[in-house]
């Protein structure tokens, strides 16, 4: 019995790593990319090893452990990929509508020139 | 369109090769002679549970010492190539760098321990599970790659990364040279006692020597990767 729920939880996984893959086929720019590629694995990588883990009952603690791995990992470097995309200026889709980081770059940038208007007149 | 028919025609080549291989493909019925000699005496004889590592280690224990000392060949000539230059221009760098963002930081600050704990892991346990000396010590230069770009201000101690891989070369040449006299020859393992099969103190001195190789390798591949890095 258990080795059909395990294998259903696998194939669960798969249909989410699946998704990821065609979502960076489909997707419009870089960064919607990253974001279907990142969560749908996360999520399909974490279902596969759940479904090991209960196939395989004994090795249930180094699954876990790999699962700590996967959540810490992925979105980590997802985020520094995205990061660095927005560094370097990569395109966003025409369709994009907000954009908080550049929204925070300016506001910094501003803080930063009132700053030193008000050092230069004192 | 040459382009594309120049793809097409290598990869009907690639797959002219492989054809050869899978059609004239039969399986060994048996052992070789020297395998048969492996298999058979090799954890009687060492007391190793992973027997490739009986091989690598101690059967064929010069050639891993050659491997090392390719390594160490390889890194001091990168070393050679990419010597620093002494800071011509003292001018501050055209392009300001970006600090990596906070998340990346306490990320890479709460795996560096586990990604060390981890290569020491797979060194340690060389002679039970797959994996080995050159195998973890891979695995910490991966983690100090990970430092250098998650972390680009902190700098590795060079002197103590030298340090500790003089010591483990030298120390892998002792642990060699004393099989030649407690025991049957150069890399000889029974030097120590072969301990209870199948546990973390077992196999001689197969768990010393790839602990050396480790530390030996995790340091090199560390000082290779530092030399890449721009000066800043």
């Amino acid at each position: 019995m258990h080795e059909l729920i395990g294998s259903a939880i696998i194939l669960a996984g798969s249909v989410f790593l699946f998704s990821a893959g065609l979502g960076v086929l489909r997707m419009p720019d870089a960064y919607n990319r990253i974001q279907t590629g990142t969560k749908a694995s996360t999520l399909g990588n974490i279902l596969v090893l759940l479904g090991l883990a209960v196939l395989h009952p004994a090795w249930t603690w180094k699954l876990l452990i790999l699962v700590f791995f996967v959540l810490l990992t992925n979105p980590v470097s997802s985020h520094a990929l995205a990061r660095a995309a927005h560094v370097i200026h990569t395109p966003e889709a025409d369709e994009t509508v907000i954009d908080q980081l550049e929204d925070e770059e300016l506001e910094e940038a501003r803080a930063a020139g009132s700053e030193d208007k008000a050092g230069s007149a004192t | 369109m040459i382009k594309r028919l120049l793809i097409i025609f290598t990869l009907l080549l690639t797959a002219a090769i492989f054809a050869r291989l899978v059609v004239n493909y039969n399986e060994h019925g048996e052992l070789t002679k020297l395998a048969q000699r492996y298999v058979g005496q090799g954890p009687a004889e060492l007391g190793a549970a992973n027997l490739v590592t009986a091989v690598v280690v101690t059967y064929r224990g010069l050639d891993t010492l050659g491997e090392v000392t390719v390594l160490f060949i390889s890194a001091a000539g990168a070393g050679l190539m990419l010597r620093r230059r002494e800071r011509p221009q003292a001018t501050a760098s055209p392009v300001e760098k970006k600090p990596a963002s906070e998340i990346v930081e306490t990320a890479a600050e709460l795996l560096l321990p586990i990604i060390f704990l981890f290569g020491v892991y797979v060194f340690v346990n060389g002679h039970l599970t797959p994996g080995g000396g050159f195998q973890g010590g891979a695995i910490i230069a991966a983690g100090s790659l990970l430092l250098l770009l998650a972390l680009p201000q902190a700098t590795l101690r060079h002197r103590l990364i030298s340090i500790t891989e003089s010591l483990s070369g030298f120390g892998y040449v002792v642990v060699g040279v004393l099989g030649v006299i407690l025991a049957g020859g150069f890399l000889d393992n029974r030097i120590m006692s072969l301990g209870t099969f199948g546990t973390l103190f077992s196999a001689g001195a197969i768990p010393i020597i790839y602990t050396l190789v480790g530390l030996k390798v995790g340091s090199e591949l560390s000082a290779v990767l530092d030399r890449f890095r721009e000066p800043d």
